[in-house]
């Protein structure tokens, strides 16, 4: 195993030293890491001042041990993981497997020190953003209203902030349309910086609505949750499976499941199903590789009305228009 | 009709103004709302970056209104997204453009520095996304992506004052609707703003930057069963040429598609494309040496006539096919013959 130690912070200085521990080398913003660690992309971007992204897309031959220690503790690392693969984060006490059908969103004070394990093999795609403490304050302070939970990332005397989230359906669609473009350039650095945006947005929101809840709920359901969230995804082609057929599979009841599917989610069930199908059609949509009629029984619409309806009460926009104007 | 002027700046300090004119109310610098007596809905207004800065119009009128943009000394373009549910009329330079609904293309582009009126319909939803973009950073962004095509649209029009006049691609009002279900007065509106705005930006770039590349209407299952049936019908070039209505049935298309994508893909007609390949064979043949005389080659490749087979080589190669023949010679077999005496 391979040990890197390494720092983050809210400007680029950590930059040349993580390309140096991984004897690869800076060109623009992108870090080049020699092929026999790691295949794909390392890119990073000061959006503005205090707001730095770092953009990962890759595949791991070798298993990684990264040690971050900062050297500065005024900025707070929001780290959306969507690995398919084996991750281990440990932090303060607490250890915390990583990834997209695990937990995916963890939010870190840069006063901690964390480790995080990889195993060859894995493909990591995430977005890392670290944010300046008084940057996060100012984008509340922008507002009347002051939530508590904000209030305590920005109270110096209880800082060292540590939580595990699961991103919402909406932020896992903005991070996807990220990984479709092609990483580099003045426009790909706007949609790098347009996505920092919306994910900060959605989870204010989050914060807002008090939706942070998944720490308070069983370790055993939340698994469950998600794998039942797995199980709908590997079978988004077809028909929607009920509600007691997958309540019975975590053993649980119908009202039970259903109520901590939307607890851990924010979306029911169904509606988590449709969104996804959707977004699917949207996607083969884009491709135009296939047919409006092909999608629609390809997606198990009994017929293509249905799909169009569908399709139009969720994006405002029939299928053929879409196609029309992209 | 009540007119109402105003001018726009990069920095929200033009709004104060225009406040005061319709006898609004500004909140926090950023959100205008709409007197009753106008109407209902509100506008929210945020810089977003260095040099582009953004206004978002959501409201329903009640009283017919004529909203003019003075000129303004800074030099940006206003990018006017416009997904009402009605149209809308912009008057820029005297020229009335209609803009808005399904009907009409959402897009214009204008010039900070000309005059233009915008009336909105009454009593309909108006929804409207306006961003300002320094026009050094756009023009920075726009050689960087090499984008051709904008340019030259820009050249085109430069005595008009309306730079570009299109529809909204659908991404993009997937993304500007996705604003409507969002309350203005909430924390994350302002950084979601931010990043549509951003996101808007970059596919108008991107846009533009395929639109100059070629584009690919071709599906691969499409493209898959033409190739097959040219592989086929190059297989057997010795046959005469399997008919279009033939082929097309085999890549299960009609016979209009069928050569339309074959030229796409292809730049010939399948038939011209066989009958090149054919004299290419022919050619071959007549060099090989193989042949006592030409009605053999010609017969081989199926002609039933000298002549034919004559006027079709000397369309591909300008040469008679006599010049290129080589005879079969029997010098081999004369070789042979004394060696089985002995």
């Amino acid at each position: 195993m391979k040990i890197i130690e390494h720092s983050y912070c809210a400007d680029l200085s950590w930059v040349k030293p993580l390309a140096r521990k991984l004897k690869g080398k800076i060109k623009d913003n992108f870090i080049i890491v020699p092929e026999d660690i790691q295949s794909g992309t390392r890119y990073f971007l000061e959006c503005e001042d205090g707001i730095v992204a770092y953009y990962i897309n890759v595949k791991y031959y070798k298993n990684l041990h990264f040690v971050q220690k900062n050297s500065k503790n005024d900025f707070i690392g929001f780290y959306y993981d969507l690995t398919d693969g084996e991750v281990r984060l440990a932090a303060n006490n607490t250890i915390c497997d990583l990834g997209r059908w695990k937990y995916n969103l963890a939010v870190i004070d840069g006063t901690l020190k964390t480790n995080y394990q990889i195993k060859s093999g894995s493909h990591t795609y995430a977005l890392c953003i670290f944010v300046h403490k008084s940057k996060l304050a100012a984008f509340i302070k922008d507002d009347t209203v002051l939530f508590s939970d904000l209030q305590k990332i920005t109270d110096p005397k209880k800082n060292t902030i540590i939580r595990y989230d699961r991103i919402s359906n909406e932020s896992f669609h903005i991070l996807n349309d990220l990984r479709k473009l092609k990483v580099g350039g003045p426009v790909f650095d706007l949609h790098l910086k347009a996505t920092v945006h919306m994910l900060m947005s959605n989870y204010l929101k989050k914060i807002a609505r008090n939706r942070i809840i998944i720490q308070t709920v069983k370790e055993s359901d939340i698994q469950n949750i998600i794998a039942m969230q797995m199980f709908l995804i590997e079978n988004i082609e077809g028909p929607f499976p009920s509600i007691s057929l997958m309540a019975k599979k975590v053993e649980m009841s119908e009202s039970k499941f259903k109520n901590l599917f939307k607890k851990i989610t924010g979306l029911t069930p169904n509606s988590f199903f449709m969104n996804n199908k959707l977004a699917l059609a949207k996607e083969l949509l884009e491709d135009k590789q296939l047919t409006i009629s092909q999608i629609s029984s390809r997606l198990h619409y009994s017929n293509n009305s249905h799909f169009t309806l569908n399709f139009k009460e969720h994006f405002g926009l029939s299928p053929r228009s879409f196609i029309k104007q992209l | 009709m009540k007119k109402i002027n105003h001018l726009y700046s990069l920095t929200p300090e033009w709004q104060q103004q225009l406040v005061q004119e319709i006898k609004g109310k500004l909140i926090d610098d950023k959100i205008i709302v709409i007197p009753e007596t106008l109407g209902k809905g509100h506008s929210y207004f945020t810089p977003v970056a260095e040099g582009i800065s953004v206004l978002f119009v959501d409201f329903v009128l009640t009283e017919p209104v004529e909203i003019n943009r003075l000129k303004s000394d800074e030099e940006s373009y206003i990018f006017h997204f416009d997904l009402s549910d009605s149209v809308n009329s912009i008057k820029i330079d005297r020229a009335d453009y209609k803009i808005g609904s399904h009907k009409n293309p959402g897009l214009a582009i204008i010039d900070n520095q000309t005059e233009s009126s915008f009336k909105p319909s009454v009593n309909e939803r108006t929804l409207a996304l306006r961003l300002l973009v320094d026009k050094k950073l756009l023009n920075e962004l726009l050689e960087t992506t090499a984008v051709g095509e904008f340019q030259k649209q820009e050249n085109k029009l430069e005595q008009k004052s309306l730079y570009y006049y299109d529809n909204i691609d659908s991404n993009s009002v997937l993304l500007i609707r996705s604003l409507m279900d969002k309350s203005v007065f909430e924390l994350s509106f302002d950084s979601y703003l931010k990043g549509i705005s951003l996101k808007l930006l970059g596919n108008f770039l991107n846009r533009y930057e395929n639109l100059s590349a070629k584009k690919n209407d071709i599906t691969d299952t499409e493209l898959e069963a033409v190739i097959k049936t040219q592989d086929y019908f190059l297989k057997d070039l010795c046959n005469p040429f399997p008919t279009i209505n033939f082929l097309s049935e085999m890549a299960g298309m009609s016979s209009t598609k069928y050569k339309m994508l074959f030229k796409k893909h292809f730049n010939d007609s399948p038939k011209k494309l066989f009958l090149k390949e054919k004299m290419i064979l022919a050619n071959k043949l007549l060099q090989s040496g193989n042949y006592s005389t030409l009605i053999e080659i010609v017969y081989e490749l199926s002609y039933t006539r000298m002549n034919h087979f004559h006027s079709k080589y000397y369309a591909v190669f300008q040469r008679k096919p006599s010049e290129d023949f080589v005879k079969k010679t029997y010098r081999k077999m004369s070789r042979r013959a004394p060696q089985v005496v002995t």
